[in-house]
């Protein structure tokens, strides 16, 4: 019996696909059998990113409607092992899918993954209802901004009313030099207004951006450290215990100068 | 202004509509609007019984009143108790939107966990948060709030009326504070965060925070 985690994360444009498509790709490495469902129906990106979008024939939406079974609509990655894509359709939008349906939809696919990730579209309405419907457990993807925490405490307690409890949080796109500078929330700020567990912290990375443009998850290039913090959230997935990578430089003696004098400054939110 | 064709006893159960006897049907339907737009927070999430008092209605216009109404808050019954002159008791004086007086000793909802973005909690008296109220979470007391927390959402205390109520939180970071009917918002610039509990209220007519305890501010 697989487990079924919904990737959200409320705001647009935080990393939640990236983060399916990473995931799920390193999953997949680590020997598991790994269903992404793209839930954002009509603005379908899962594809892409992990560049399948050719061998795409039949759709989620297809396949709940009946026009086809689940074996024709799951796509097979060549490239990994285990690594399967349920596309989502183009040319429908999210009120083609019930909850219900997702519901029925994810007990098959638990059946026969080990893991089922779904991809959740941005937002509050009928996509997100959809996509956390048949969900065990939840991931909440934000960045470090006031804006995105702000709509990720949204989901939070929506994902409450869901029963889905105790969500984990991925933290995208950190940047330390910002960090350090006082430009950027830190991670401490960031679990303390959202108070759920670290699953992990990704630190931005331009790899992510070509990787998307080449349908190549980052998981599988050597020298992406995003791709490596991804691999080590896999990790944690399948319960062992990784410790977060180090992103911080080195401190200076300069940092530990102004640090006796409290000249270096820590920005509240 | 449309005096008082209108007057509105209220509590959250139940919302008595007394139509004064001379006024006209036009004058009355837009004092409802306007009061019952007023009164709004204080019915939001429940099924209100209306009574109707004062001038009779007649049929089409009782549809109408409720359908007005309806568009505003949720109406579990409605009826309609009107009685022609000569037995008119007397009007009442103002609106009565019941004002929560126990906030000394009085009836309180304890809430465990964080009010997050986008949750709403409104209790007739007084409410104590055993956690933080995030920005973009709305605690609503008719009595006083306590957050043991962190509070950066919107607090009103004595929301139904009580000015002696007030709010008070581990840290005081709200992005609006109010009480009864005053409001405030921090100051501009940035916010250093209070080294210890903060309680607000209102003083000779303005709404001050203050530490917890006098000579507590280091």
């Amino acid at each position: 019996m697989g487990e079924v985690i919904v990737i959200t994360s409320g705001k647009g444009g935080v990393g939640k696909t990236t983060t399916t498509a990473n995931i799920g790709t390193a999953l997949a490495l680590e020997g598991k059998s790994v269903v992404l469902v793209d839930a954002d129906i009509g603005l379908r990106n899962l594809d892409v990113v992990m560049g399948l979008e050719n061998r795409i024939v039949y759709d989620l939406v297809d396949l709940v409607e009946g026009v086809c079974r689940l074996k024709q609509a799951v796509i097979k990655d060549k490239r990994f092992d285990g690594l399967f894509l349920l596309p989502a359709a183009q040319t429908r939008d999210k009120n083609a899918v019930k909850p219900e349906q997702m519901v029925k939809l994810c007990k098959q696919l638990r059946e026969q993954y080990d893991y089922v990730l779904i991809d959740c579209p941005a937002g509050i309405e009928q996509g997100f209802n959809n996509a956390v419907a048949g969900a065990d457990k939840a991931i909440v993807v934000t960045v470090p901004e006031v804006s995105a925490v702000r709509d990720a405490d949204r989901i939070i307690g929506l994902l409450a009313s869901k029963d889905l409890y105790n969500p984990q949080l991925i933290v995208n796109r950190l940047r330390i030099d910002m960090v350090k500078r006082g430009d950027m929330m830190n991670i401490d700020d960031t679990i303390d207004i959202l108070g759920i567990d670290l699953l992990g912290v990704v630190p931005d990375d331009e790899r992510i951006i070509v990787s998307s443009n080449r349908g190549e998850p980052a998981v599988t290039q050597c020298d992406s450290l995003a791709g490596k913090a991804y691999r080590n959230i896999a990790k944690r997935i399948m319960g062992e215990d990784v410790p977060l990578l180090p992103l911080e430089a080195e401190e200076t003696f300069m940092d530990k100068l102004l640090k006796i004098f409290n000249l270096n400054r820590k920005k509240s939110i | 202004m449309t005096g008082n064709s209108v007057v509105f006893k209220g509590t959250r159960k139940g919302l008595s509509i007394y139509i004064d006897h001379t006024a006209d049907w036009a004058s009355i339907k837009s004092a409802v609007l306007e009061k019952v737009v007023k009164g709004r927070p204080f019915f939001e999430g429940v099924f209100v019984n209306l009574t109707f008092t004062g001038k009779p209605l007649n049929e089409a216009e009782q549809q109408e009143i409720v359908a007005l109404l309806e568009e505003h808050i949720q109406i579990g019954s409605a009826e309609f108790l009107g009685k022609p002159e000569e037995a008119a008791e007397a009007p009442h004086p103002a609106d009565h939107f019941e004002s929560f007086t126990g906030i000394e000793e009085g009836m309180t909802r304890f809430i465990r966990g964080t009010v997050r973005n986008g949750q709403r909690i409104f209790y007739e008296g007084n409410i104590v948060v055993i956690g933080d109220v995030n920005p973009g979470g709305e605690v609503i007391a008719g009595g006083n709030i306590l957050v043991l927390g962190t509070l950066r959402g919107i607090a009103h205390a004595g929301a139904t009326g009580n000015k002696d109520a007030v709010v008070a939180a581990y840290c005081l970071q709200p992005t609006q504070l109010r009480i009864a009917g005053m409001i405030t918002r921090a100051p501009e610039g940035e916010n250093q965060r209070p080294q210890y509990p903060e309680i607000s209220y209102i003083k000779q007519d303005n709404l001050i925070i203050e530490p917890y305890l006098p000579g507590k501010a280091k």
